[in-house]
Order: structure tokens, then C-alpha cells, then sequence
């Protein structure tokens, strides 16, 4: 029998993920979809599911719908049976101090009933945000062989990366011995991956030392490091945090290539087909004669007739005669008509774009996002779910389409770079 | 208020070994063949009788079932699992009075019936699980209600040339082109008269099907639907019509007719459409459901084709199906083929042709098939679980038996020949 089985897992799933922009405008981060089939937060459930444990509570704050909608019964991750479960938790209110969640240590500290009604020997606190693969039962017997506290899972991250993160600094036996979170001047590249091993007892001591304290790497660490047993977790595979525009578009873009390090299907990475409602209703993607298709993924469902470069495809996605859609991501159900141009565009789901119609035209070096510099600057044009793009329309670079726009909402033929409708 | 208790029983005829599709059915039943890119045929029946709103059925199995056992499942994939919905498998059983092996279409049916008068259905409908169309059952069903017929049977025209090939009905015009009271049927006659083929698609009334079936059992020595019940009954002068059908009927015998039936679902608008028909399979059965979508590399070209999530393209695919789990490496030419599940090809191999059941690996620079148009050469056919060395050359028309040795292949394989 597997060690660890009984351990629970609590998957922090509440990210807003706001720098994504209208990508979350109807679902949580951990819901938005990702490498044609996926949602991001498939990632952290079958990391669990192929760890070998077996009991989680998804703990939900923003727009939880489409994520619940996902989860179901857990079955697609094979949570269902006498001994497993996946919980759904939800902010409550009720009791003496239920609210919505103020932060990670919040978020659990809310839900100690939960822990206390599925004893086990540790607790694994993870988030539903981050494209990875990891082994948490090799991270839990390496917390117990350390005799830690808490245990938490770091790697190396770009220097210009590291002030988004939580920092420490780790002696020769992987004892955090510094903390930082979010430093401006960072002294280390060692970065949080935001995955924690708890010791159960410990961790509702920690809970109760402090009522003020709501969040684990800004409040609870930076003590701990000082009196208890701090251990870091190395990582050095693939990992990353897709929240911002060009993080999600270039971790898609990993996918189509060889040499970098992640790879849905060889990692055990599991979807959940049923949640969209068309479980077994996609047939092959269809090539017709005088298509062309390089460096791509292409899901079922897909039926091609002009030209896909360098771009992801979901299901149902139809792409017309001499259509070209070139570095994109395309979202399940959209329709690129005739001679219509996609180039370095991120379609949300069920998008027409109309006939002749060009998204990202000129220079990609345009200038950024009026509305959103901080958003959209890479080049990267967005167009929101559902929306219709006429006919002819030209649209720039660094653009934003909201969900549902269409025909008279569009005036001109032609959307600046910059600019958002 | 709509009646929950469903008034039609369906019961698809899944097992028999039949000596039809070479290779490819010595290790499953004909039903649990391969076909679309994604499904197995048997899952044409199983979406038109979803589709038709008829979930309550029963599959009567006997010929290595267990492909067939794993791919129907809980029955849920095609919505069948519920109050009233459920698919049964029904092999063969002992102990029971006449219970033994099926020995005949008819025969099954028989040995099942207390299953059909436990479900006490209006009518009986009994269909093959052989054949790729899309058709609503319910329209047959409703004529077969109206003309308060003991049997119905759907029909397809076919040329006169080909009706040996099936049992042929002359149906009168009674009701134009919907159907009409057959009166004369023949069971593959060598020299036809008429030219409504019987699709086996039979709508009954269960009493006179019981009382034909234990006829049957009492006085013949053959026990099948075509030969012996459709003739008892014209004999017996039951009330048997035809529904005229006039769609698409994909009906597979050679390898040959198995391969053109592929080439129908390709091309601009193609003739088997599977995603209007709405065809659903198990995505458990083969874990397919896991599958991350095809990734096509760099140099690859891919022209007139249907591939399903889990293969990987770096070389040339034209006019060919890949099923998950296909990878054609750098180099490699699949052309007018059909590649099942987990096929490997290697790089710089060239395919011409080919049927290639799963978990075939093709070593790097082999030929299969001669070069020039498709329909000048007859398809070869690899049976499953067999590694191809590298450099090998094999013709057309040949046939590779399942789990051969490599080293009965490391040689020039003539076009015509049968590798055992």
C-alpha cells in the first residue's frame, strides 16, 4: 500500500489571475484553458492523481462556476471511490470567523474543520495555477526524511523574475535559513513554487499562533525559518506561472516544440472532456486536400482547410480556405473564415472571425495596450469569447476585443494597434 | 406525459465470426473493428440508436467478445446508463433449456428471449453491428406501427449486378418511396430478380417473433434471420414490409470495400460525414480521452486526411485515417492508408495502401505498398502487434498474419503474398 495515500491535499484554485485580462473575465485562472485540451488547473490535479493521493479539497473564491463545472465528480483524475474524494470549498459564511478568503494561511485556516475530518499525518497545500510536473510523494518522503515542519517545494527563476515571488536562502543540508517575499533587491534566485508540506499538528499550531496572519509566505515563513524546521524542496524541471499574457503564450508555444521540457501526454496530464459537455462527440481533425499544417498542435474536432503555422488549435476550431493562422492560440469552436489573417492572436472560445478579416496587422513591435500597457505589450492580440469580427475588419497589434462584440460595435474597418473595442 | 419504460428493445447482433476482413477480425468481432479514426463500427449502431432515442439494448456476443465487452463499457458514452437506459452484453450460456453456443443469428435471439419478455417491449428491433450509416430507427419503427406489420425490414437499392451478395427483397408499391409489403425474398441468390437489399435492420412484433424463433428451432437445421426466418414468415404469410432507405450504407466484406469505406469519410465534403451523424465512441476504452491533440512537426505535410488527438506528424500523410497513438517520424510518406491504434512508422518509409491494425511498428526505410494510383492495386494488410525491420520491401495485396516473427519479414515480400 502507498504511503502517502491518506495524506490530503488542499489546491489553493482561487486565483483572480487579473494580468490575464478578459482570459478570466468569466472563469478563475485555474480554469482558463491551456494547450488545446487542457484548463491550467488539469496540471496540479493529475500531479496529485499520479502522486498517488488520493483526498483534495479544491479551495474556490472567484468565479468558481467553470471550474466546478470542470472538477464534477473528480473522475476524470480518478478521485472517485471508498477512499478518495475531491471536495469542493468554498468561502462560507456562518461561523464565528468565515469570510471571504483574505489569503493563502486565511484560506486554509478557514477550513480547518475540513483538515480535522481527514486526519492525516501531513498536509500538501498546493495552487492550481502553474504549468508543471512534479512527484509530490517523493517531496512528502522527502520532508519526513528531513523531520520538517514544513517543507516547500523552490527552484531557480530568472533573476529579473524573482521580486514576483516568495525568496529563500537554503544551507548545505536544504535548511531555509532566509526569507524574503517579493523582494525588491533580491539576494537569491531560489524562488517559491508556492507548494507547501505541513505537518498537520504543526500547521494548525502555526494557524492559532496568529489570528492577524492570513497569508503563509508573507506572515507565517518568515517566523517559522526562525524557530522550526524550514526545509526547501528542490525543483529543476519545468515549471511555470502563466499569469500574464506573454507567460501563457509562450508556455503554449513550448508545447509545439521539442526540446523544452513539457509535455502534456508523456506526463500523465489528464483533461476532464465530459465538463464541456461534448464528451465523445469530436471526430478526427479533418485535413482537406490543400491545407498546410507545420509546427502545431491540432485537436479533434478541427477541420482545416488553408494554412496553420506555429499555433495551438482546440477542438472544433475551423480554419477556411487560404485562412492563415500563424503563432496563435485558438480556443475551442472558432471559426476562421476565408482568407482571414490570425497572427500572434489569442482567441477565446467560440470567436468568428469574418471573411478577409485580419487580427495582428502590421508592426509587432507596436505600441502597447492603451487601456492595459501592463497587459499587452509583447504584441499579442486578444479577442474575447464569442466575439464576431466583420468581414474585412483590420485589427492591430497589442489589441483588445471584448467577449461579445460584434458588427456595429466595430467602427471603421480598422482597430489601431493599441487600441480595444 | 411521456412514457419513461422505452417501448422498443434493441438488440444488436455483434459476434459471429465471420470470415470477412481477413486479418483484421482474427482477434475481434467485425463489430469491434477499427474505423473513423477514432471509433469502431459498432459505434454507428450504438449513436443512431442514441440519436434515435432507443437506449435500452442488448449486444449478443460470442466471438472473442472481450474487445467488444471493454469498448461498450458502462454503456455511458452513448448515454445508454440509467433508469431505463442500459446497454446488456449477452454471450452465450449454459443451463438453461435449449442454451448452448449460438448457432445462428436466429438462434441467439432465441436463446435470449426470456431477456425480451422480461423487458416486454412493442416491438423487437434487431440490427447487425457490422455496417457504417447514419439512419433514425424511429421513422422505421413508425411505419412498421402504422402498417401493423408482424416484420419490417429496412432495404437499400442496389444494382442488380451486385444483389448475389445479399438477400434481396421485392417490395410492392404500396406506399411509394417509403416501403411497401414484401412478398418474395431470396438469401443471396445467385441469379437475382429483385434489387431492395435487406440492410439487416429488422423491426418485429415480439409474439410472432417468438413463435417463428421456436418454429424455427423445432423444425430447421440453419438458425438465421436472411435464410431461414424472413422466408418462414413470407411462407407463413405474416404481414412483412419494407422501409425503404436511401441514404449511405457502408457495407464491408474485403478488405477492399473495408479500405473504400475509409476513403469515404475524406475528401471536400465527405460521404460519411462523422461529425453530422454525431458518432460517439468510448473514449475510456484505450484511454484515447487522455490523448494530448496531434502535434504536427516542422516539415510535415499533411493533405486530405482525418487524425485523431494523440498522433504525432513530422513526415507526409495524404488521403490516409491515423487513430491515436500514430507516429510518422521525418521523412516517412503514409499515403491512402489506414493506420490504427499506436502505429509507428519509421523515417524515410514510404506506405502505399496500407491497412495496419495496432501496435504495428514500421522500422526506418521500409516500402509497403507499390507506388501509382490507389485504385490501380489492392490494398496490403498488416495484422497487429508486428515490428517491420528496417529496409524491408513488401508489395500490394499482401496479407501479414498478427505477431509474426521479424525475421519472417527480413526479406522482399512479392506483391500477392501471405505471410503466416
Amino acid at each position: 500500500m502507498r504511503e502517502h495515500e491518506k495524506t490530503l491535499v488542499l489546491l489553493l484554485a482561487g486565483g483572480v489571475g487579473s494580468r490575464l485580462n478578459i482570459l478570466v473575465q468569466t472563469r478563475a485562472k485555474p480554469a482558463v484553458c491551456f494547450g488545446g485540451i487542457y484548463r491550467i488547473i488539469d496540471f496540479s490535479l493529475s500531479n496529485v492523481m499520479n502522486s498517488g493521493l488520493t483526498q483534495v479539497g479544491v479551495l474556490t473564491q472567484y468565479k468558481p462556476l467553470s471550474l466546478m463545472r470542470h472538477l464534477g465528480t473528480g473522475e476524470a483524475w480518478d478521485f472517485t471511490g471508498r477512499s478518495r474524494g475531491v471536495k469542493i470549498l468554498p468561502p462560507r459564511t456562518g461561523s464565528k470567523d468565515s469570510d471571504w478568503y483574505k489569503g493563502t494561511a486565511d484560506a486554509v485556516r478557514q477550513n480547518i474543520d475540513f483538515i480535522r475530518a481527514h486526519p492525516s499525518k501531513e498536509v500538501v497545500i498546493l495552487s492550481g495555477d502553474h504549468i508543471y510536473r512534479m512527484d509530490l510523494d517523493d517531496m512528502l518522503s522527502f520532508h519526513r526524511r528531513k523531520q520538517a515542519d514544513v517543507t516547500i517545494a523552490m527552484m531557480v527563476v530568472p533573476r529579473e523574475q524573482i521580486h514576483q515571488f516568495g525568496t529563500g536562502i537554503t544551507n548545505d543540508e536544504g535548511r531555509i535559513v532566509e526569507w524574503e517575499e517579493k523582494p525588491e533587491v533580491p539576494r537569491t534566485d531560489l524562488a517559491s513554487m508556492g507548494i507547501y508540506v505541513f505537518d498537520t499538528e504543526y500547521l494548525l499550531r502555526l494557524l492559532a499562533s496568529d489570528r492577524e496572519a492570513t497569508d503563509f509566505g508573507m506572515h507565517f515563513i518568515p517566523k517559522a525559518i526562525e524557530s522550526d524546521n524550514v526545509f526547501a524542496y528542490p525543483f529543476h524541471d519545468y515549471w511555470r506561472d502563466v499569469g500574464t499574457v506573454q507567460a501563457y503564450w509562450e508556455a503554449n508555444m513550448d508545447i509545439l516544440r521539442e526540446d523544452s521540457g513539457i509535455s502534456p501526454e508523456a506526463w500523465g496530464i489528464r483533461p476532464n472532456f465530459e465538463a464541456d459537455g461534448r464528451p465523445a462527440d469530436w471526430p478526427p481533425a479533418r485535413f482537406v486536400a490543400g491545407s498546410t499544417v507545420k509546427d502545431s498542435m491540432v485537436a479533434a474536432g478541427c477541420v482545416i482547410e488553408g494554412e496553420v503555422v506555429n499555433s495551438m488549435l482546440s477542438p472544433g476550431v475551423r480554419v477556411g480556405k487560404h485562412a492563415v493562422v500563424r503563432d496563435s492560440i485558438i480556443l475551442h469552436d472558432c471559426v476562421i473564415e476565408e482568407d482571414a489573417v490570425v497572427d500572434l492572436a489569442i482567441l477565446d472560445k467560440r470567436v468568428v472571425v469574418g471573411g478577409g478579416a485580419v487580427i495582428g496587422s502590421g508592426d509587432r513591435d507596436a505600441k502597447p495596450n492603451q487601456r492595459y500597457p501592463k497587459h499587452l505589450y509583447t504584441g499579442i492580440t486578444l479577442i474575447g469569447k464569442e466575439a464576431v469580427i466583420p468581414p474585412g475588419i483590420v485589427v492591430g497589434r497589442n489589441c483588445i476585443v471584448e467577449p461579445g462584440r460584434k458588427d456595429d460595435e466595430f467602427s471603421g474597418r480598422e482597430v489601431a494597434s493599441g487600441e480595444t473595442v | 406525459m411521456k412514457k419513461l419504460k422505452p417501448r422498443t428493445l434493441a438488440m444488436i447482433l455483434a459476434g459471429g465470426r465471420v470470415d470477412e476482413l481477413n486479418v483484421l477480425t482474427a482477434y475481434r468481432p467485425k463489430s469491434a473493428v477499427p474505423f473513423g479514426g477514432f471509433a469502431r463500427v459498432i459505434d454507428f449502431p450504438l449513436s443512431n440508436l442514441m440519436h434515435s432515442g432507443l437506449e435500452q439494448v442488448a449486444v449478443l456476443s460470442q466471438y472473442r467478445s472481450y474487445s467488444l465487452i471493454n469498448h461498450i463499457g458502462s454503456g455511458a458514452a452513448w448515454d445508454m446508463l440509467g433508469r431505463y437506459r442500459g446497454v446488456s452484453i449477452l454471450p452465450p450460456s449454459k443451463g438453461y433449456g435449449h442454451s448452448d453456443w449460438y448457432r445462428g443469428s436466429a438462434d441467439a435471439v432465441f436463446q435470449n428471449f426470456d431477456f425480451i419478455q422480461y423487458h416486454d417491449p412493442e416491438e423487437v428491433l434487431i440490427l447487425s453491428g457490422d455496417h457504417v450509416y447514419s439512419m433514425d430507427y424511429q421513422e422505421m419503427i413508425d411505419y412498421h406501427r402504422e402498417k401493423d406489420a408482424d416484420l419490417t425490414i429496412a432495404c437499400l437499392k442496389v444494382p442488380l449486378s451486385t444483389a448475389h451478395r445479399f438477400g434481396v427483397a421485392e417490395i410492392d408499391d404500396e406506399d411509394g418511396e417509403r416501403g411497401g409489403r414484401i412478398f418474395q425474398y431470396k438469401e443471396k441468390p445467385s441469379r437475382p430478380r429483385f434489387d431492395w437489399a435487406s440492410m439487416t435492420i429488422f423491426c418485429f412484433k415480439p409474439k410472432v417473433l417468438y413463435e417463428v424463433l421456436a418454429a424455427n428451432a423445432r423444425e430447421d437445421d440453419s438458425f438465421e434471420f436472411g435464410r431461414n426466418i424472413i422466408p418462414r414468415m413470407l411462407y407463413e404469410q405474416r404481414r412483412v414490409y419494407g422501409y425503404k432507405f436511401a441514404g449511405y450504407w457502408g457495407y464491408t466484406r474485403t478488405i477492399e470495400e473495408y479500405w473504400q469505406t475509409n476513403m469515404d469519410l475524406l475528401g471536400e465534403r465527405p460521404r460519411i460525414d462523422i461529425e453530422e451523424w454525431g458518432i460517439r465512441t468510448n473514449l475510456e476504452h484505450r484511454n484515447i480521452r487522455d490523448c494530448q491533440p496531434l502535434k504536427v512537426g516542422n516539415e510535415a505535410v499533411i493533405d486530405d486526411s482525418l487524425i485523431y488527438n494523440g498522433c504525432t506528424v513530422e513526415g507526409t500523410v495524404e488521403r490516409s485515417i491515423l487513430f491515436p497513438g500514430a507516429y510518422v517520424k521525418k521523412g516517412a510518406v503514409v499515403r491512402d492508408s489506414v493506420l490504427f491504434f499506436n502505429n509507428v512508422v519509421g523515417r524515410n518509409s514510404r506506405l502505399d495502401k496500407v491497412v495496419s491494425d495496432v501496435n504495428v511498428t514500421v522500422g526506418d526505410e521500409v516500402r509497403i505498398g507499390e507506388e501509382g494510383p490507389a485504385a490501380d492495386k489492392e490494398a496490403t494488410v498488416v495484422g497487429w502487434n508486428n515490428s517491420i525491420p528496417a529496409q524491408t520491401v513488401i508489395g500490394s495485396d499482401c496479407t501479414l498474419y498478427p505477431t509474426l516473427k521479424p525475421e519472417k519479414l527480413a526479406r522482399t515480400i512479392r506483391s500477392g503474398e501471405i505471410v503466416r
